[in-house]
């Protein structure tokens, strides 16, 4: 694939890119670097992606690793279940801040409950379930086996059942 | 009636209800600007460039061949060598600035040194990268880090059995008594760990730097554990 049609093609994904950027930091200025740099990273690298494969994919996967990469400021101790997730009550270690002066409100329920899962669990049900990208494809990005990725869009819908039974008995 | 919060419903929601956010067209249009090829350089700087650019290299070439002192201290042979490797990543960037610390068995295996425990970062440090090095005919460990004001700073690990500590460069940092050390313009904190040389390099060398590079090799020192594999 030469240089400009790689470029068109990856242009095409901004709006699905910055969505989930979005969701990842919760904040449009932050959200807006996350996309810029992804872009500039695929661009920098774009003789590394292989035609044929998911390009959409590729680039959700290099915007994840940069999130995870500049974002990730605290480690804590966190136990790890066996997908390697935390459990229900640690505190994720790359969470975006919670509650910073430039996030965004939610206004719905379902946007809420979101907001509070893992950033695992929230970017398994982003892909799949919003992106509709193949499990295979979320495995990919999420570099990790597609069993994992089934168990945990299984504990991500778990979870947000209940915030969401929460919300509607409050 | 189908349960909303049914397995497959809440699939459907997801799509159907999630605010989707469009990227803003700002944005659209500093993505799709900086997609394009630069446009290209007037002839005369390309050619004033292209001057500069030779005299570098052959500058660079002849580098090596000017006569040089080379310290006959081992600590400070492998100071000025550690220093190099930071004023190299200052200059270039780490060559491999996607290795994460979930990338670290790849590092033991390309350094011989493994990390119990690793510093990854917080609020004031920011983790930058980690590559495997090669200094003083010793394969080693850096990770990079940023500090809140923009100043790099390069851990460095080297297998150095024997090696002496400087007695005279020696502070107390807390618990620990590390060997203060400079050279060409920047600042080393030197310790060993078992077989072990660490050093920390910066460009926080002004008095007034001083408690926050003390800061700095506290976080590391507590949070990091080097042991060669």
């Amino acid at each position: 694939m030469d240089e400009g049609n790689f470029r068109s093609d990856a242009l095409a994904h901004l709006d699905a890119l910055y969505n989930f950027a979005i969701y990842l930091t919760r904040n449009p200025p932050e959200a807006q670097d996350l996309v810029q740099e992804t872009y500039a990273r695929a661009f920098r690298f774009s003789h590394r992606f292989q035609p044929g494969t998911h390009l959409r994919a590729w680039l959700f996967q290099i915007l994840r690793n940069t999130f995870l990469t500049f974002y990730r400021l605290r480690e804590r101790e966190a136990a790890v279940a066996e997908d390697g997730v935390p459990d229900w009550d640690t505190p994720m270690f790359h969470d975006a801040p919670d509650e910073d002066s430039g996030a965004m409100d939610a206004h719905t329920d379902l946007e809420r409950a979101m907001r509070r899962l893992p950033e695992e669990f929230r970017t398994v049900l982003l892909l799949a379930e919003v992106e509709g990208l193949p499990l295979e494809e979320v495995a990919r990005v999420m570099a990790c086996p597609v069993g994992t990725v089934k168990s945990r869009i299984f504990r991500a819908k778990e979870r947000l059942r209940g915030l969401l039974r929460d919300y509607e008995t409050r | 009636m189908t349960d909303p919060l049914s397995d497959e419903a809440l699939g459907s929601r997801l799509a159907a209800e999630l605010p989707r956010h469009a990227a803003p067209a700002g944005l659209r249009h500093s993505v799709s600007e900086a997609g394009h090829p630069r446009a290209a350089l007037r002839p005369w700087l390309a050619a004033a460039l292209s001057a500069a650019a030779t005299a570098l290299l052959l500058f660079l070439v002849f580098i090596p061949m000017l006569p040089r002192i080379v310290p006959a201290d081992p600590v400070q042979r492998m100071v000025r060598s550690v220093v190099a490797e930071h004023t190299r990543t200052l200059m270039w960037g780490a060559r491999r600035p996607d290795v994460i610390p979930a990338a670290l068995p790849w590092l033991t295996q390309e350094s011989g040194i493994g990390l119990l425990r690793v510093f990854v970062g917080d609020e004031r440090l920011t983790f930058v990268a980690a590559e495997p090095v090669y200094l003083e005919q010793r394969r080693g460990i850096a990770l990079h880090y940023r500090d809140e004001n923009g100043h790099l700073l390069t851990y460095v690990v080297l297998p150095a059995p024997g090696l002496p500590m400087p007695e005279r460069q020696r502070v107390q940092v807390d618990r620990w008594r590390p060997a203060l050390m400079q050279d060409s313009g920047f600042s080393v904190w030197v310790w060993k760990q078992g077989d072990l040389a660490c050093f920390i390099v910066s460009d926080l060398l002004a008095e007034s730097d001083l408690p926050n590079f003390r800061e700095h090799f506290v976080r590391v020192r507590v949070a990091t554990e080097p042991i060669l594999k």
